[in-house]
């Protein structure tokens, strides 16, 4: 069941990256070829109307950043000032850490509830997007779902780092394939000659 | 995301420190309550301070902070702001953080890197500094397709430091400079730093952007420069002269990276593009490149990139939606205003603002990375360089720079961690192996802040402002 929403949550938000930029890419190039004077083909690329492009593309990004932003919190690279906490005592920092994590869940629970009721509220009205004409309740849909998301997220880092000690960490320091890196030098430059060593 | 390697400080450690955040908020709230008139602002900015020093994450404490604000401080309407929360991030020049940051991603992993510093190295290897001015050169050219610093160090740096290592340089020398030419990924155009600050104050990306190139060549030539001066010093291995017919080859292998440069920049100066179309172009492109072109990255990896790539870009944006409401905040206060004007009522003139700008963002530097940074300061000091009659793009491009400098060194340089990972040198050796190349940036950073032409010229000179 975890694994299923993990899973979810990353398939989710990995598609809306690749859609958007796929979506932007055929606007521009469909901008530009509707230009060209190929006969039958510029009738039908100029009937073809992708206006809605560039709103839709917001509208996915805004989804991919709220459920990003849950995902973000299981792989911990949102980023806080730890320089303080760091050189605290471990039982005093652990303190601070777990403030942290709570507040993160209060501040996504407040978020999620406000979003909520917005969500209700224009639910009953009959607002839609300029372009699309989607309604707008299901456009704000993923502020409401991506918080409590996030929520949860958050107190689940949080038990897990009362019963171990252990905090997810994006790990900036370590960098992919430096290893076959360091192997494959050779081939890249010719020997050192003149200059000599110190 | 704890940039710091877990350090575990002794169970000795003093434990009053911990008691500076409750202090912080304390304080004036206390003071509040007693009666006194303590300005909002104040307390604004104690609860900002003092949750962001517990170390949460940034873009919780600002969100918080606005809360507390709604909830006690104002009669504002909740629905008003919490629209802002909906609505924040729904600007279509926003979307070029994610695309950017994806183009960069494909670029890091595929060989673009790779035959842009073979290039490099064929023109300027030859010189004092063999390799480490082709580092330089290399990261120039890289950073031309690359918005991101720390990314620009992760793909020069994995591929040119352990190359020079080997050469007989020692690597306090290839890791200083790697670690702040990376630092020109932000200031060369695209630059995720610079679509921040055009969020925060509504200044064109695009000019932000052509803006970026002098002072860029600039700041390269001079970190070139230091890097010939001491390598010539210590008579370090150069590289043997490359016949121009080789050149030739080299330049046409890496051809369709150097293309990348001429699409975006090319592109958004003719407005062929938007700069967010630019990124879109460049995100497809580059994936083109690394998985059909030089086939360094396979199919199955694409999927990875693109997950890395939405968590990246959603962490970015977060932090966007809080400070945007954190900026509505202090508009609604009218905190930037009554700044601007306490600062012409001292009669502080443009020299002394900038100086103090200057010194402020060195020491957030300390503590934060960039895009907070920039989001939470640009949005209080826009107003009052606004007001003294600065121009918004050098102002930018000022802040930039200072960003560039912050991310060289401790504690929270990412360049520097980046490098540390490649290198496995620790922080401390690392620190004192970028310092003469982190003085060459504050040189330069004098130059950017009281030089305004340096930055305009050209956006002036093409007509875009």
């Amino acid at each position: 069941m975890m694994r299923l929403l993990d899973r979810l949550e990353e398939v989710l938000i990995a598609t809306l990256m690749a859609a958007a930029t796929l979506l932007i890419f055929v606007a521009v190039v469909h901008r530009y070829a509707a230009g060209w004077p190929i006969p039958v083909v510029q009738d039908f690329l100029i009937k073809l109307n992708l206006s809605w492009a560039q709103e839709l593309c917001i509208y996915m990004f805004v989804w991919m950043a709220k459920f990003g932003a849950a995902y973000g919190v299981r792989t911990g690279i949102h980023v806080g000032v730890d320089v303080m906490i760091n050189r605290l005592p471990p039982d005093t920092r652990r303190l601070y850490v777990l403030f942290g994590l709570f507040a993160g869940a209060l501040f996504t629970g407040i978020v999620g509830t406000l979003g909520a009721t917005f969500v209700w509220d224009i639910g009953h009205t009959d607002s839609v997007s300029p372009d699309l004409e989607l309604p707008k309740w299901l456009v704000y849909l993923c502020v409401p779902l991506g918080s409590y998301l996030m929520c949860f997220r958050f107190l689940q880092v949080a038990v897990t780092f009362w019963r171990t000690g252990d905090l997810p960490r994006h790990d900036v320091a370590h960098v992919e394939g430096i290893d076959d890196a360091i192997k494959a030098v050779p081939d890249l430059h010719p020997a050192p000659t003149a200059g000599g060593r110190p | 995301m704890n940039v710091a390697a877990p350090i575990a400080a002794p169970h000795d450690a003093p434990r009053w420190p911990g008691l500076l955040p409750i202090l912080i908020i304390g304080i004036p709230v206390a003071l509040k309550l007693a009666g006194l008139a303590l300005p909002n602002a104040w307390i604004i900015f104690a609860l900002l301070f003092g949750l962001m020093l517990t170390g949460m994450p940034v873009s919780i404490s600002l969100g918080l902070t606005v809360l507390v604000y709604l909830f006690t401080m104002t009669t504002v309407p909740i629905e008003s702001v919490a629209l802002k929360l909906f609505t924040g991030i729904e600007k279509f020049e926003i979307m070029a953080i994610p695309f950017f940051i994806l183009a960069g991603n494909f670029l890091t992993h595929g060989g673009v890197a790779r035959r842009m510093i073979t290039f490099a190295s064929s023109m300027v290897g030859h010189w004092h500094g063999g390799l480490g001015l082709a580092g330089v050169l290399a990261c120039a050219l890289f950073a031309a397709v690359s918005g991101s610093s720390p990314a620009t160090v992760v793909a020069i740096g994995s591929i040119i430091l352990p190359a020079m290592i080997k050469q007989g340089f020692p690597a306090r020398f290839g890791a200083g400079v790697i670690t702040t030419s990376g630092a020109l990924g932000i200031l060369i155009p695209p630059s995720i730093v610079m679509v921040m600050y055009a969020v925060a104050t509504n200044t064109s990306v695009g000019q932000l952007f052509i803006a970026g190139i002098i002072p860029g060549i600039v700041l390269a030539t001079m970190l070139g420069l230091t890097t010939w001066w001491r390598a010539r010093k210590n008579n370090y291995p150069r590289q043997p002269v490359v016949s121009w017919r080789e050149r030739l080859r080299a330049f046409r292998e890496s051809a369709w990276g150097l293309l990348l440069i001429v699409v975006v920049i090319g592109g958004i100066y003719t407005g062929i593009f938007t700069p967010t179309e630019a990124a879109a172009m460049s995100a497809v492109y580059a994936f083109l490149v690394a998985v059909f072109v030089y086939k360094d990255m396979p199919l199955s990896r694409v999927p990875k990139v693109l997950l890395d790539s939405a968590n990246m870009s959603a962490m970015l944006l977060y932090i966007i939606t809080n400070a945007v409401m954190f900026s509505y905040l202090l508009t609604s206060e009218q905190i930037p205003q009554e700044l601007a004007a306490w600062m012409l009522d001292k009669g502080l003139g443009i020299v002394t603002f900038l100086l103090v700008v200057n010194v402020l963002l060195l020491l957030a530097g300390n503590v934060m990375e960039p895009s907070s940074i920039v989001l939470i300061m640009a949005p209080i000091l826009f107003p009052v360089a606004i007001k003294l009659g600065i121009d918004p793009v050098h102002f930018g491009i000022m802040m930039v720079v200072n960003m560039e400098v912050g991310m060289c060194h401790p504690p929270v340089g990412l360049n520097l961690y980046v490098a540390s990972g490649i290198t496995k040198m620790g922080i401390t050796e690392l620190t004192i192996a970028v310092w003469p190349w982190l003085l060459t940036m504050l040189v330069f950073l004098l130059l950017v802040t009281y030089w305004p032409a340096l930055s305009i010229w050209l956006p002036k000179t093409l007509g875009m402002m």
